[in-house]
């Protein structure tokens, strides 16, 4: 199987600056796939490049192997924008049967479909209201509903998480992982990055329309990780100063009596302070690689002027991260 | 076109949901009916007037003016002599609405042929009546004082000259009269209007509804944007195309039930049977058909570009407000249209895109237009409407996308250009 998603060399400007420069990305079958970066990185305006609502100015998209954008595909595909309603004045059930056909699925089964999932999600009691007489975290599970009814094979998310309550936020990790499970491929923007350090299997991290990593969360975090190493003694330290003094091995130390973090030095093998330590006689209680978080990764790569951008939401409008 | 006709049904079905539609599609009937039960009232009589003669002679033509009008169905009249307060306690009277109004005159009648009538309703049926009767007296009394016979005069008068009317369209003679050709002109002129203005504007609301709930970017990305603006304007068309059709079947009912109508009102049924549909040829109908079509797809192609280029309501009102101008032009020369359909006015209407949906129906049913005229009409129009669509589809696949501030008239050029 092709891979789903390719962008090659995408630039696309708007009067005045250009959104996204020559970026290139590819999303491999069955995965779930991140799409990083502050506010303002071009994460959008690739997602909607993808969606065929925007053409791009120079380079091209193929999704699910051609090499037109997702308009041709979109019954096999759920999109779900960063800024999503729907009709108010509808009733659930009706929207959901519209934008069902619209992705061009036949009206029969978008109808069965719809139903099974307001009961699904406990929304079956209200399929002839009005939108607008649902909450707004109801009018959440509407827009979810119609983005994946069809059973998509390709899933793509832009920034899913915002606004969402704790108990929505939770039914959409699942559903994602389930996607993930059964094949299928999810593609979803965030600038919270604990959402993806839990969910993305690979993850590519922008800024200002240009890629800066495109890698496995595993290699992310090997490549821009694991430098650092928390030590507890248990009683003896043995030959542990020395070896902490070695320049080689060692950069930098906080020493906390009991306890010591090391930042290591550039290309030492953590394995070898360890055994450095053993022999050296000290009792260890504790040996961890500590690996910093996407989130430090993020703020070290982007810098700090687009990771304080990048921080306020994370502070101010991710109600999810504590309860999910 | 599996999702261009969601759209349609989709339009088409939440627009036929709303009360405004039912709203309208009974009161069309409602007012038509009223039409006929007026008619039909009228008949039974409750048009008669009441009017006093007041004779400030002393030659009696007051009563010889009433007796003159004693054969009128519309027309009870009575003569009093004009004494000091007369004039007063009549025109109270017509106030409080016991009277109708008074007819003045005196002895000079015959001789200068001047009298005056005192009316709170001018009705031109009763003036044209008056007119018609204070002729005759007048006729009668000069050629009795010149020595002529009563009876003659009596004989004389006797024979009404009755004027059929029949026009001749594009070389046929055809049994309508003027006033009948003339009504139907106006009224489908009138409803043309109407019809393109206000499902244009629900074109416009409509996108606009998309563009302010965001769902325009679920929809752009299962749909290009001009299948969505077609959908759109097709599913609108169909609606207001719905709302003639309860219209249209509902008048020809209600005149195939006129005769039961009257009797329930206690009319006789044969008056009924005098009210009667225009007859419409099938051309015309076809040509209102056709000319309502394109009128629509020009002017709702630009209220949905309207519609994408503003944000909320109100910037949409200002917005749409050169083109309803565009279309008030048509609504405007409706009278100079009607009056004279062959001026060199009419005919520019007719040619220009704009004004033509509008000027082609009204000058083709006033007769004064010929096949080729039409057709050359109607090349326009479709010329106009590919041009219109393309630009309006150019300004609606860039607009639905933006927020924020409107669009200068230089940014709008350069998204059709784009």
């Amino acid at each position: 199987m092709s891979d789903p998603v390719v962008v090659d060399h995408v630039t696309k400007r708007f009067a005045g600056h250009t959104a996204v420069d020559s970026l290139s990305l590819t999303v491999p079958s069955g995965i779930i796939y991140g799409l990083l970066g502050p506010n303002g990185a071009g994460k959008t305006t690739t997602i909607r490049m993808l969606m065929d609502i925007y053409e791009p100015d120079e380079g091209s998209v193929r999704v699910l192997g051609t090499s037109a954008g997702g308009r041709a595909h979109s019954e096999r595909i759920g999109y779900l924008p960063e800024e999503r309603g729907l009709y108010p004045k509808m009733r659930v059930l009706d929207v959901l049967v519209f934008l069902a056909e619209a992705k061009g699925v036949p009206r029969r089964s978008a109808r069965a479909k719809a139903l099974d999932w307001l009961d699904r999600l406990g929304l079956g009691d209200w399929r002839l209201r009005k939108v607008s007489e649902l909450s707004k975290g109801m009018q959440q599970k509407v827009q979810f509903i119609s983005t994946v009814l069809h059973d998509p094979d390709l899933v793509i998310l832009d920034e899913p998480f915002s606004g969402l309550d704790p108990v929505n936020s939770q039914v959409l990790q699942d559903t994602i992982v389930d996607y993930r499970r059964r094949g299928k491929t999810v593609l979803f923007s965030t600038h919270i990055m604990e959402h993806a350090e839990k969910l993305c299997d690979r993850l590519c991290i922008i800024a200002r329309g240009r890629k800066l990593i495109d890698d496995s969360l595993t290699e992310v975090k090997r490549t821009h990780g694991g430098k650092h190493v928390i030590v507890v003694f248990d009683g003896s330290q043995g030959g542990a100063q020395q070896l902490f003094g070695d320049r080689r091995l060692v950069a930098k130390v906080q020493d906390f009596g009991q306890q010591a973090e090391l930042e290591l030095a550039d290309g030492a093998d953590p394995q070898e302070i360890l055994r450095g330590l053993v022999n050296s006689g000290a009792r260890l209680s504790r040996f961890e690689l500590a690996s910093p978080s996407l989130h430090k990764i993020f703020v070290d790569l982007v810098g700090p002027e687009a990771a304080t951008a990048a921080a306020v939401p994370v502070g101010a409008t991710d109600k999810v991260s504590s309860h999910a | 076109m599996h999702k261009v006709w969601a759209i349609i049904r989709r339009e088409f079905v939440e627009r036929v949901r709303t009360r405004w539609f039912w709203v309208s599609a009974i009161l069309g009937p409602v007012l038509f009916a009223g039409i006929i039960v007026y008619q039909i009232v009228q008949s039974l009589g409750g048009g008669v007037r009441n009017i006093t003669v007041v004779d400030g002679g002393t030659l009696g033509y007051g009563k010889k003016v009433v007796e003159a009008l004693g054969a009128s169905k519309t027309i009870r009249a009575n003569a009093v002599n004009l004494v000091p307060g007369v004039l007063d306690s009549l025109k109270r009277s017509v106030e409080a609405k016991q009277l109708n109004g008074f007819l003045i005159l005196d002895d000079s009648l015959p001789s200068d042929g001047k009298a005056e009538y005192r009316a709170s309703n001018l009705s031109l049926q009763t003036i044209d009546e008056l007119q018609r009767t204070l002729n005759r007296v007048v006729e009668k009394v000069r050629l009795e004082g010149k020595g002529v016979n009563p009876t003659v005069v009596d004989w004389a008068q006797a024979l009404r000259v009755t004027l059929a009317q029949k026009k001749i369209a594009r070389g046929e003679i055809t049994t309508e009269n003027a006033g009948q050709s003339f009504a139907l002109a106006y009224v489908m002129a009138i409803l043309l209007f109407m019809a393109i203005l206000l499902y244009g504007v629900n074109v416009m609301s409509s996108v606009l509804e998309e563009k302010t709930t965001r769902i325009i970017e679920v929809l752009v990305s299962s749909l290009r944007p001009f299948q969505l603006m077609l959908g759109k304007v097709a599913g609108a068309g169909a609606v207001s195309f719905f709302q003639f059709v309860i219209w249209g079947v509902s008048a020809r009912l209600l005149v195939a039930l006129r005769v039961p109508i009257a009797r329930l009102l206690g009319a006789d049924p044969a008056s009924a049977m005098d009210i009667t549909l225009p007859h419409i040829p099938f051309a015309t109908v076809a040509v209102f058909m056709a000319f309502f079509l394109g009128g629509f797809l020009l002017y709702s192609a630009m209220f949905a570009a309207v519609g994408a280029m503003s944000s909320n309501e109100q910037e949409a009102r200002q917005a749409q407000q050169p083109v309803t101008y565009l279309l008030m032009i048509s609504y405007l020369s409706i009278i100079g249209l009607t009056n004279d359909p062959a001026s060199t006015f009419a005919r520019t209407l007719s040619m220009v895109p704009f004004t033509s949906p509008i000027a082609t129906p009204v000058r083709w049913t006033a007769g004064s237009m010929g096949m080729g005229e039409l057709a050359v009409s109607l090349a326009m129009l479709l010329i106009g409407i590919v041009a219109i669509t393309w630009v309006a589809s150019r300004i609606y696949r860039v607009g639905i996308l933006m927020t924020g501030k409107r669009p200068t008239m230089k940014e709008l050029v350069r998204w059709v250009r784009a």
